[in-house]
């Protein structure tokens, strides 16, 4: 396993050699950044001129502007480097420190589109295989052609318009008419009896009971006041961890005998986050990156010793399961204090949460909690854009690769030893159909780049992107080339993880 | 990638005996034809007759899936309706206005006088434009443009990659480790960005030369497909049948190989429109595809996108077309996948 | 060991000599493109316990399906009538928990392909394991012991070892062997058996066999045999049902039904299956090796086949030193296992490969390192029949097209004159002349196979490299199409490498015989005389391992190949990869 990281790591060091070299020319035969100097007239124009010939090294050939450009990116890297500046811009700035402030932004919409993507792609995928040729599936097929067929530009701005304004309105005065909650019960049970299906008599069941839960739920919500001052709470936290433990342990250990130990180590862990999660609540509250990092390895590490303990017989699962529950434990605090942080942001950005334009708001005086829900809400509508047809091709990927998957032999025969649906599914088909996507990855992640392009000009984010399209409509080389460096770094760096994955799920490639 | 690589490679091994079960053959959901594969004698039936060419089949099969069928003929009707509506080139059109025209003042502000109730279509169906430009006009001559550039990157991207996958996948060696590493290069660069290097230099030398050089830009996955299908179709018998009696490396490609990835690559092509589409406008939209006073939809989409608060229709329609041609042309291509590739066909039980 | 179940349905004890399984009136169709086809109708067949039942029958006779339909394993789009009982509960139509209790704990699996029958992300430890952890209740340890116990029953060696190892780093016997364990896991009084030979070499295939035989009498489960192979009947099996065309056509106790079928299928079917050792049983044993010095069709001295290296794959070298002989007119039969480098040389032969070292000479001229286009007028003399009939023939080329290639290429001929040499080629194989407009999907593979005959004949060469070219096809077919080469053979005086892995088939045809293991000739003489009285002691196992439709006859055979292997021979390395 250790020889094929190290094998990709050096491939993929010289692709990203070949990459950089091949837009370097390409960027470098786009335009003359002399061309608007040109058109001056007068004293300066000759020595502006020649210092910017002199900044971007336009009298050498370009194949030596290239070994300049390499030399300067290697000190950037190394840590005995010295100065580096990633070349000039058109103005003799350096470009590193205009990067620094973009580069944070666009990964940020970048890694999360993705995730999102991935996650909720699969997860239909794999239920819509299982659904073949249901309504259901009819539905999420459209839904993914529909996807596939929309300009990231045009859904971006639509989004903007009427989500944003919308939405903004009606959260600052979150009522909602008795018709209204008899329709939105009704769409929602709709939508989980077209999911769940089965015969008439099933179907009528999930409707009905979804219907009412969600009319409940929201009328709940709506007269505490839940859209004004959103929280949880320590009860909250044990009420849904416990959900997630049954949730989890049920989809990978079933709730029959068998999978009891799981079961109880899992909600041991819940609850016992929940504890945890009381006895700390006044450290999370001050909150940073660290403590949000410690809470989650230490919830996992309850989830662990829990497994170990109480997870007879089957110790490795009890213990894996239970790490998954703390995991979401851990996500269930940080919501529940992000949820809180939800009024102060509100007044403070004047009433309107979601937005629309830039990435972060300036100046804002609030605590760590809130200000990550404000770089949140900044990161909501750009994030859905750019994740829809992402998602559309992981849905239909999955869907057909699970599909090919179910039809084989060995699925077969697991059927032949008796095994159960859940089982068949989870344990035998489940991983054999993730392993194809591995290469998908690696395509679909270039094509969110270039639609996080996008994103960031309709909302107009101070990312990577716009500095991308400024530059190159000024005919401004080195932050074009600096674009295309940070973007193949992410490329390459995403691949090799998706290859290591790969390598991980299929022993055929680990163990040729 | 090269764990891909791994898997995609067919090795030469001495075949096992493996006749395949009968419980396969009885799941085979397809032509009737092929439930005569018993091995046995004659097809049931048979009486002297004309083969039923694969092109029957595949259409006969492709007209079957209805969102194929309304795909083609939404497409077909857009088509008709943005060349004929305000004519193309020497040859007029039927609308009363064209783009070039201009009305010094608006009329009512330039709001659509497209009407359900009554249905009427009125002087501007679409409105106007700030300048007073009649808005169907516009539209209907972005959609030639970009009609116009998709259908060119969809043939030269189809060429190019076509010829490189053909190449590398069946000559092998050098030609082929070189594709695969420059495909691997060109993973790393995202799409849009790079066509914007490319293209935003030629804006003004027309929309021909933008949609060869978009093309250019956009063959690396069909080289790929096309590639994978030649190297399994290269290991089939029927390949070496004609090897071994002395056929050319030229007749093995056009005459054996190529015949059979026909299916293969038009559904890749339509698929590769559809993305040109999508990225045509995208590219027009940021300013590096086609560039005033051209017009694409995508650049009437950049140019009234500040307008939605108040005349939010000026968005509206480009948009619309967009996702209808695209939708359309991506159902044409699912529906042609299952024409050409029987086993994805539904059993209905 | 064996707790009960909450889902353990009450049976009846094994002992009372009631049918373990009855099948009554089984019937079952699929849905193909709207309209309902039958593949199989009035299944109707007991299996008393501890006996072995053989299902035969050639590809559509409905065995399979039958088989897979009692344990309800058929897709979405098939629909299954009738009743089958396993000890007094109905099976058919019965809902998913059921059944689910009965899968693998009273009715154990084995299917054909042991590669993809297996899941390629768990270890084979675990997937026999999970069969014991489903239907019983034991603590991992317990269960652990129980697979290593499982896994030394089936002969499978250092077994704690191989727990942790993936399907892939096993051979195909060792992988069946893991299939046949997971089978018997639970202990169940019904072994369903899905072609499970088919997939294997013939030495590897005997193996196996004699395991099944040994776990069926020691474990006293009854046995449900699905297979085409009358030889494998004969050695297992006490009774057999012949379906043809989704009906029953004959019932009866094995040695009966061998000798005297009543059905004129069955008599059929027995009379086209090739018996070893039936050809030459009234020849003599021709004297020494006739050297003469006539012209060599073929001359094939100290070849060495290699396939280059790939990247970090290192070169593999299928053929090691090689040297043969073929005389004008005469059939040599290459005979070898999977591995062995008898395809790779018929290839070589064919120039479709490159020699790395040593010559091959066709009809007196040297082939190696020769240009394309030196090599033009050779290929006229060498012509190649392939095996697979659903990939030899271009898909989008007319028969006539196909056929009428070589004559296209060589003799440069069109149209008319084209049109004409093509109908006679199909008359000479026995097809009608229209076929020649037709496309290869609307042929059965019999026909198709006649066509590559044709095709192969089109230039008249001297010599005809025929690659396994019965292998894929049906008993019958295969008898048909046999007795078509022979006729040919003899009307055109062709010279042939007739390539096979079955001594039988070679046996009908050739001449002189030669036998190829790991690249190597082991052994070549006359036909007669390697069958008769074989030196090599690879082709001795062989020989003792192919079975015969015969099972009195198949039991005298076991009983040598016991004695040979017991007197020093390794058997046959099955050895991992790992």
């Amino acid at each position: 396993m250790l020889v094929f990281v190290t094998r990709r790591l050096v491939v993929s060091f010289f692709i990203l050699l070949a990459s950089t070299a091949l837009t370097f020319f390409l960027v470098a035969y786009s335009g003359n950044p002399l061309q608007d100097l040109l058109e001056l007239r007068g004293p300066q124009r000759d020595a502006k001129v020649a210092a910017r010939t002199q900044s971007l090294h336009l009298d050498q050939p370009v194949w030596i502007r290239y070994l300049l450009w390499l030399q300067d990116v290697g000190r950037c890297l190394s840590p005995f480097g010295g100065p580096c500046t990633l070349g000039s811009d058109r103005n003799g700035g350096a470009v590193l420190p205009q990067l620094q402030t973009a580069i944070g932004s666009t990964l940020r919409l970048v890694v999360v589109a993705t995730i999102l993507a991935l996650i909720l792609g699969v997860v239909t995928g794999i239920v819509t295989a299982l659904r073949q040729y249901s309504t259901f599936d009819y539905g999420v097929t459209f839904v993914a052609f529909l996807c596939f067929s929309l300009p990231v530009f045009w859904i971006s701005t639509l989004l903007k318009q009427y989500v944003a304004i919308d939405l903004n309105t009606w959260l600052n005065n979150p009522t909602m008419t008795t018709a209204g909650l008899v329709i939105l019960g009704v769409v929602v049970g709709a939508l989980w009896a077209l999911v769940i299906g089965g015969d008439r008599r099933r179907v009528l069941i999930v409707f009905a009971t979804a219907a009412l839960a969600t009319i409940s739920v929201m009328y709940v919500l709506l007269v505490t006041d839940f859209f004004r001052e959103p929280y949880f709470g320590i009860l909250g936290i044990a009420v849904f961890g416990v959900a997630a433990a049954v949730g989890w342990s049920a989809l990978f250990a079933g709730l029959h005998r068998r999978g009891r130990s799981v079961l109880i180590s899992a909600v041991t862990t819940a609850v016992a986050g929940a504890v945890i999660a009381l006895l700390l609540r006044t450290v999370i509250a001050e909150g940073d990156w660290l403590v949000i990092l410690l809470v989650t390895l230490g919830l996992i590490a309850v989830g662990l010793l829990a497994g170990y303990l109480l997870g007879r017989p089957t110790q490795r699962l009890a213990m894996r399961v239970s790490a998954l529950t703390g995991v979401t434990v851990a996500l269930l605090v940080v919501v529940d204090q992000l949820l809180r942080a939800y009024p102060a942001l509100f007044q403070a950005t004047g009433g309107r949460p979601i937005k629309t334009t830039g990435s972060a708001t300036p100046n804002l005086e609030v605590d760590f909690w809130a200000t990550q829900l404000d770089s949140l809400m900044y990161l909501i509508l750009p994030t859905l854009a750019l994740m829809l047809a992402s998602f559309a091709l992981y849905t239909r990927y999955t869907r057909a690769s699970m599909l090919d998957v179910m039809g084989q032999d060995y699925v077969r025969t697991a059927r032949a030893k008796g095994l159960n649906n859940r089982t068949v599914v989870v344990r035998h088909a489940f991983r054999n159909a993730l392993i194809p996507l591995a290469t998908l990855m690696a395509f679909d992640f270039a094509a969110i780049f270039s639609g996080a392009i996008v994103t960031e000009t309709v909302f107009g984010w101070s990312g990577m992107g716009k500095l991308f399209t400024t530059s190159l409509s000024n005919i401004d080389p080195n932050p074009v080339r600096a674009f295309f460096l940070v973007s193949a770094t992410a490329i390459v760096l995403f691949n090799m993880l998706a290859d290591i994955a790969y390598a991980y799920l299929d022993p055929r490639i680990r163990l040729a | 990638m090269m764990a891909q690589d791994i898997e995609n490679e067919p090795e030469r091994i001495p075949p096992d005996n493996v006749p395949s079960t009968e419980l396969e053959m009885a799941t085979f959901v397809g032509i009737d034809n092929e439930l005569a594969e018993t091995g046995m004698g004659p097809p049931v039936g048979s009486a002297p007759m004309a083969a039923k060419t694969e092109f029957r089949i595949v259409a006969k099969r492709f007209f079957r899936h209805k969102a194929a069928r309304a795909g083609l003929i939404v497409l077909a009707l857009i088509i008709l309706l943005a060349f004929s509506s305000i004519g193309f080139g020497p040859i007029p059109g039927w609308w009363k206005y064209d783009y070039t025209e201009f009305e010094p003042t608006l009329t009512d502000g330039g709001a659509p006088t497209l009407s359900i109730f009554p249905p009427a279509w009125g002087d501007h169906p679409f409105g106007q434009s700030n300048e007073g430009r009649d808005y169907f006009a516009l539209t209907m001559r972005g959609l030639q443009q970009s009609l116009i550039i998709a259908f060119i990157v969809g043939i030269v991207s189809t060429i190019v990659g076509t010829v490189i996958g053909a190449v590398s996948g069946y000559f092998r060696g050098r030609i082929e480790s070189v594709l695969m590493r420059f495909t691997d290069v060109m993973i790393t660069i995202p799409l849009l960005a790079i066509a914007a290097v490319i293209a935003g230099q030629i804006g003004g030398s027309g929309i021909v030369g933008l949609g060869v050089l978009l093309g250019l830009v956009t063959w690396t996955s069909l080289a790929r497909i096309v590639r994978g299908e030649f190297l399994s179709l290269r290991e089939k018998e029927f390949v070496d049948a004609a090897r071994s009696v002395g056929a050319s490396s030229r007749r093995i490609i056009f005459r054996h190989i190529l015949p059979n990835t026909v299916g293969v690559i038009t559904v890749s092509a339509t698929l590769a429109i559809s993305g040109a589409i999508l990225l045509e406008t995208a590219l027009s939209f940021l300013n590096f595809g086609v560039k005033s006073p051209d017009i694409s939809l995508g650049l009437l989409l950049q140019q009234y996108r500040q307008a939605m608060d108040v005349r939010p229709y000026l968005f509206w329609w480009p948009g619309v077309f967009i996702v209808l041609i695209s939708l359309s042309v991506n159902f044409i291509g699912d529906g042609l996948r299952d024409a050409f590739d029987p086993r994805q066909t539904r059993a209905k039980a | 060991m064996t707790v009960g179940n909450v889902f353990d349905p009450v049976f009846e004890t094994v002992r009372s000599g009631e049918p373990i399984l009855k099948v009554r009136g089984l019937g079952v169709d699929f849905s193909v493109d709207g309209s309902w086809v039958m593949a199989s109708e009035d299944v109707e067949f007991d299996i008393n316990p501890g006996e072995v039942l053989a299902v035969v029958g050639e590809s559509g006779s409905g065995k399979s399906v039958s088989a897979m339909s009692i344990l309800g394993l058929l897709p979405q789009n098939a629909r299954v009538s009738g009743s089958a009982t396993l000890l007094g509960r109905e099976l058919i139509g019965v809902r998913e928990p059921m059944l689910r209790a009965v899968r693998g704990k009273e009715i154990g699996l084995i299917f054909q392909e042991p590669m993809t029958a297996l899941n390629p992300v768990l270890t084979v430890g675990f997937q026999i394991n999970e069969m014991l952890l489903s239907h019983f209740d034991m603590t991992p340890d317990e269960s652990r012991r129980r697979v290593i116990e499982l896994m030394k029953l089936v002969d499978l060696p250092d077994p704690e070892k191989r727990f942790d190892l993936y399907p892939h780093q096993l051979s195909g016997g060792q992988r069946q062997r893991v299939m046949i364990a997971m089978a018997l896991a639970c202990d169940p009084v019904l072994l369903i058996a899905d072609e499970p030979t088919t997939a294997l070499d013939v030495t590897v295939q005997a193996e196996i066999l004699d395991l099944l035989r040994d776990l069926h009498h020691r474990l006293d489960s009854a046995i449900l045999l699905i297979t085409h192979d009358m030889g494998v009947v004969a050695d297992l099996a006490d009774r057999v049902v012949v379906m043809q065309n989704g009906h029953i056509v004959e019932t009866g106790p094995a040695q009966e039904l061998f000798t005297y079928p009543q059905n004129a299928y069955t008599q059929d079917l027995l009379a086209a299956v090739p018996h070893l050792g039936s050809e030459i049983a009234d020849a003599a044993t021709p004297d020494g090796r006739d050297d003469r010095p006539t012209d060599w069709a073929l001359e094939v001295v100290d070849l060495v086949l290699e396939y280059p290296g790939r990247g970090r794959v290192p070169p593999f070298r299928a053929v090691d030193g090689v040297s043969f002989k073929v005389p004008q007119g005469e059939i040599l039969g290459l005979v070898g296992e999977s591995g062995s480098g008898k395809s790779t040389i018929g290839r070589a032969v064919a120039s479709l490969l490159p020699i790395t070292a040593g010559s091959i000479k066709i009809a007196g001229r040297d082939i190696k390192g020769l240009s394309q286009r030196d090599l033009m007028p050779m290929r006229r003399k060498v012509a190649i029949v392939f095996q697979d009939p659903a990939s030899s023939l271009n898909p989008r080329m007319t028969i006539g097209e196909s056929i009428g290639e070589p004559l296209f290429l060589h003799e440069k001929l069109r149209k008319g004159a084209l049109a004409g040499r093509v109908e006679k080629l199909l008359d000479s194989v026995r097809l009608r002349r229209d076929y020649r407009y037709r496309y290869p999907h609307e042929l059965s593979g019999g026909q198709r196979q006649r066509v590559g005959i044709a095709r192969a004949l089109s230039l008249g060469p001297d010599l005809l490299v025929a690659d396994e070219p019965t292998s894929a096809l049906d008993v019958s077919v295969q008898a048909h199409v046999l007795e078509l080469f022979k006729d040919l053979q003899e009307q055109y005086g062709f010279a042939c490498l007739f390539i096979s892995h079955d001594l039988a088939v070679v046996e009908i045809l050739a001449k002189q015989i030669a036998v190829l293991h790991r690249g190597q000739l082991a052994e070549i003489g006359s036909r007669e005389r390697i069958l008769r009285d074989p030196q090599d002691p690879y082709t001795r196992r062989l020989l003792a391992a192919a079975p015969v439709p015969d099972p009195a006859e198949q039991a005298i055979r076991r009983e040598g190949r016991r004695a040979l292997l017991a007197a020093g021979a390794d058997p046959d390395d099955d050895v991992a990869t790992a």
